[in-house]
């Protein structure tokens, strides 16, 4: 458990800015020997230790905020920070501290730690006895617990107080999820959808769902919906364009072709797209039916550009020495074709 | 006309206490605003309704992503003549008398306690306390128009009109401390007399919710005028066009 903790404090610090990290790592490997020295009570290493864990604290602080702000979860490296630096020390936060809680509850729940969770919802409901907000903290570590009925519970009296409130309604879905009740979470995110159509994560949920159960006509619609939010965004288009894809036949196929264009377009540097796109435009070249020569030169073109931007940036990643592995590349591509041939 | 010398006690006991009385007046009434405020509650009817909204204007926007299959389903969701939902969702008109509405009713109290009250009893007070009084002088001279506006309880013909009286000084505090109020309350604060007086003006008519049958009724007309073109018909060529270069490199 311990190697654990620690290695992502080490991708934590890189996150840091240069210029801190150095002062980062400084302080961190210095801190820990002070502390140990600390215990000895001499005057002067208590004062060091002082300046250190503040300075440490004020870092702590800071990178919470960042990861709250750009919406990042990072449990375990939260529940570290809060192991480290902040559990003595959350009294000096001032206002802020609230905040840290909540997000130090949920990082905590996700780590299975029921004892920091505990500290965080007992400081919380002493703030907020009546809010909504911790209620859902605790509906939440309910659902942790796997005491399922009294989370529902807990939630169901939320969503009377307040009808608008989007959050407890998403957690029922999460429950029935989480219990494995597919068919039943996506009749409830149904209902959700129909009051808040406008929710793009209830929509991408909405569609890993649907993939769950192997709807891939449906897994698309969300998907669709999630495209008409962000048209921009070239993850979505390729995400779209592999659902389409699964799907299968010459239209859809088409389509998924058009979309890993686009998101190709968007980002030259997606692979997955560049892969897709290799094979679609292999499907629809071998459906020869409806084909008219034009489209037909289009799709091998469509081949020809898309295998070489692979080799490309496999030459790229791997520096022009590696011949070897370009071979074994060039004979996966020409399997790939075979199999969509095939296919 | 000779240059009038003013008491430097008018200094310290009118043109100052009038300056700290009306900013501090302004920070009780932010605070007393902030006591007095209740939490809107959006009703979920409300929050549906917005967020159709958002999705109508979505697909209008941005439907030409989709392959022209989903967007003509989803337009047909929204417009269909029998079964869209545009059509099959009858909102009751939005009260245009707000006087029915109980919680308007309060709302517009409060309004009228924080604003026009103080407004009025501070107001007449400094008239009462601190009338007559010629409390400073702007640096530059000006017409005899401007009597009206800065010598407001002093009936003088003979006074030159850059003179200021204390009422008149009051009034451009009142007015004037709007950067000192965002300076010291931050952004929006309620501290602002000049700010409720537009309010008032312009905001009867849009503080009300807007009607969503209206809106509704908009959305399906544009909706229904809007013409899908797909953006990915072309993409293909696109993508190779702009590409070539890359595509003629010689095979190593």
């Amino acid at each position: 458990m311990y190697s654990l903790l620690v290695l992502p404090r080490g991708s934590a610090k890189q996150l840091l800015s240069p210029s801190r990290r150095y002062s980062a790592q400084k302080s961190t490997t210095s801190k820990r020997n002070r502390l140990t020295a600390g215990l000895t009570s001499t005057k002067t290493a208590q004062h060091t230790t002082a300046t250190a864990s503040a300075r440490t604290l004020r870092e702590a602080r800071d990178q919470l905020r960042l990861w709250r702000e750009e919406n990042e979860r990072r449990s375990l490296e939260v529940v570290d920070l809060w192991d480290t630096h902040l559990q003595s020390n959350i009294h000096k936060l001032g206002d802020e501290r609230l905040l840290v809680w909540e997000q130090v509850c949920i990082a905590a729940l996700d780590c299975n730690r029921i004892d920091v969770v505990d500290i965080c919802l007992v400081s919380l409901a002493n703030e907020f006895p009546s809010s909504m907000r911790v209620r859902k903290l605790q509906a939440m570590k309910l659902e942790a617990l796997e005491k399922y009925d009294e989370a529902l519970e807990l939630l169901d009296q939320i969503i009377k107080r307040d009808e608008t409130n989007a959050a407890p309604r998403k957690r029922r879905v999460a429950i029935l999820k989480a219990k494995g009740k597919i068919v039943d979470a996506v009749k409830e995110l149904n209902e959700y959808l129909k009051k808040f159509m406008s929710d793009q994560e209830a929509w991408q949920e909405l569609c890993e769902l649907y993939l769950l159960e192997q709807d891939y006509a449906k897994a698309a619609f969300c998907m669709e919906e999630l495209v008409l939010h962000n048209p921009h965004n070239h993850l979505v288009h390729q995400r779209y364009a592999d659902i389409k894809y699964t799907q299968g036949g010459l239209e859809n196929i088409e389509v998924a072709r058009a979309h890993y264009c686009l998101a190709l377009k968007l980002n030259q540097n997606n692979m997955r797209a560049l892969y897709g796109l290799l094979l679609a435009a292999t499907n629809v070249s071998t459906m020869t039916k409806g084909l008219t020569a034009p489209k037909k030169k289009e799709c091998s073109k469509l081949i020809a550009w898309a295998s070489q931007q692979i080799r490309n940036r496999y030459e790229e990643a791997a520096g022009h020495s590696a011949e070897k592995e370009l071979e074994a590349l060039d004979s996966v591509l020409g399997a790939l074709q075979i199999s969509g041939l095939s296919a | 006309m000779a240059e009038l010398l003013l008491d430097p006690d008018i200094r310290v006991w009118v043109f100052l206490p009038i300056v700290v009385i009306t900013f501090l007046v302004g920070i009780v009434r932010h605070y007393v605003s902030i006591l007095l405020a209740t939490q809107k509650r959006a009703e979920l009817q409300q929050l549906q309704d917005s967020q159709v909204m958002i999705r109508a204007r979505l697909l209008r926007e941005n439907g030409h992503y989709l392959p022209r299959s989903s967007f003509v389903m989803r337009r047909h969701f929204f417009n269909n003549e029998e079964t869209g939902y545009f059509k099959t969702q009858k909102r009751q008109a939005v009260s245009q008398n707000p006087m029915t509405d109980p919680s308007m009713m309060t709302e517009m109290l409060k309004g009228n306690i924080t604003t026009v009250l103080p407004m009025i009893v501070i107001g007449g007070w400094i008239n009462w306390t601190f009338s007559g009084f010629v409390t400073t002088k702007v640096p530059f001279p000006l017409t005899l128009r401007f009597k009206p506006m800065l010598q407001r309880g002093i009936e003088l013909v003979s006074l030159d009109a850059a003179w200021v009286s204390s009422a008149s000084w009051y009034f451009l505090n009142v007015f004037g401390l709007r950067s000192i109020y965002t300076l010291v309350l931050g952004e929006n604060n309620a501290a602002d007399q000049s700010q409720h007086l537009q309010d008032q003006m312009s905001g009867a008519a849009m503080a009300m919710p807007p009607d969503p049958k209206v809106a509704f009724k908009a959305e399906w007309e544009a909706l229904e005028i809007c013409e899908h073109r797909w953006a990915l018909e072309n993409v293909e060529s696109i993508l190779l066009g702009t590409q070539n270069p890359a595509l003629e490199q010689p095979v190593s």
